[in-house]
């Protein structure tokens, strides 16, 4: 008891390598499942060939005209009456004319100046009422 | 001294796994994945993403997909190059022959470049052949459009 500072410590002055192993393994590990590959998102179309142009009766057309202040006006191919309203409530009136008229074609006619974004609205809510016959335009006048 | 049967002779290789480059070999595949690892080689523009609800993943690989990024003021890049528009389909159409046709174009537009450079860069993709076209576009979620 009186010479406690003479007494020989027990633990070991290496630093422990069997369990270094587990920890590379660990990391390794860790790294392979945290590892994300940034996915593109988008809203994807497919671009008509070259030179072809398909005539479409005009019943089977709805127009949607994107104005540069991002208003849209709807007119449905025959009819002469025009709605304006705003991108996201083209969703709720394409499922209304989808549903009468399942051959129905939209033909979106952006006007020149107008943002991207606002015709990317557009394009939004026509996928997301599942329109899948969607032909983008410039507006000409 | 009577040469003993062979049978009962100790074999004097450990029974156990020498498992002290255990480490090693890990950190050597630890090191060959960070290494191999790439990531895609086009580095990022300036660009105000436009916001989609739609917005699907691209589900090609990242070697079919070529990015055509947009600026706000109607300047193009392709693969870190600026492309004059008139010049956008004799670019494109090699790399989509070279990839058999498969290339998928995202196209990564600012939210605010006018509509007329969207339709030109289209018209001279259509003249290039291509098919198939994303417009690049971050998530949106319900929420942040009743926000706006």
């Amino acid at each position: 008891m009186a010479v406690l500072d003479q007494k020989k410590t027990k633990v070991s002055d290496e630093i422990p390598t069997s369990s270094m192993a587990d920890i590379a393994f660990l990391l390794l590990i860790f790294f392979l499942t945290t590892t994300v590959f940034p996915k593109d998102k988008g809203l994807a179309i497919v671009l008509p060939e070259e030179g072809v142009t398909a005539q479409v009766s005009q019943k089977n057309i709805m127009h949607i005209i994107v104005r540069p202040n991002c208003n849209v006006e709807v007119k449905r191919g025959e009819a002469t009456n025009v709605q304006t309203l705003r991108a996201a409530d083209v969703q709720g009136v394409w499922r209304q004319a989808a549903a009468d008229n399942p051959n129905l074609i939209a033909a979106v006619k952006t006007d020149p100046n107008a943002p991207y974004r606002c015709m990317v609205d557009v394009l939004d809510a026509l996928h997301l009422a599942k329109a899948d016959k969607i032909s983008l335009q410039m507006l000409e006048n | 001294m009577p040469k003993r049967g062979g049978f009962q002779k100790r074999s004097k290789a450990s029974e156990e796994i020498p498992s002290s480059s255990l480490a090693d070999i890990a950190f050597l595949l630890l090191i060959f994945f960070m290494v191999t690892t790439v990531f895609p080689n086009d580095k990022p523009r300036q660009i105000d993403w436009v916001k989609a609800q739609a917005a699907e993943k691209i589900s090609e690989k990242q070697k079919d997909i070529l990015n055509i990024w947009m600026q706000k003021d109607g300047t193009v890049y392709i693969n870190d190059q600026e492309v004059a528009m008139a010049d956008v389909h004799q670019v494109v159409a090699p790399l989509y022959a070279r990839t058999n046709r498969a290339l998928v174009i995202s196209i990564r537009g600012d939210r605010d470049v006018p509509y007329h450079y969207m339709d030109a860069v289209q018209k001279q993709l259509v003249e290039a052949g291509v098919v198939r076209v994303v417009f690049a576009a971050q998530l949106e979620r319900q929420m942040q459009r009743e926000r706006r």
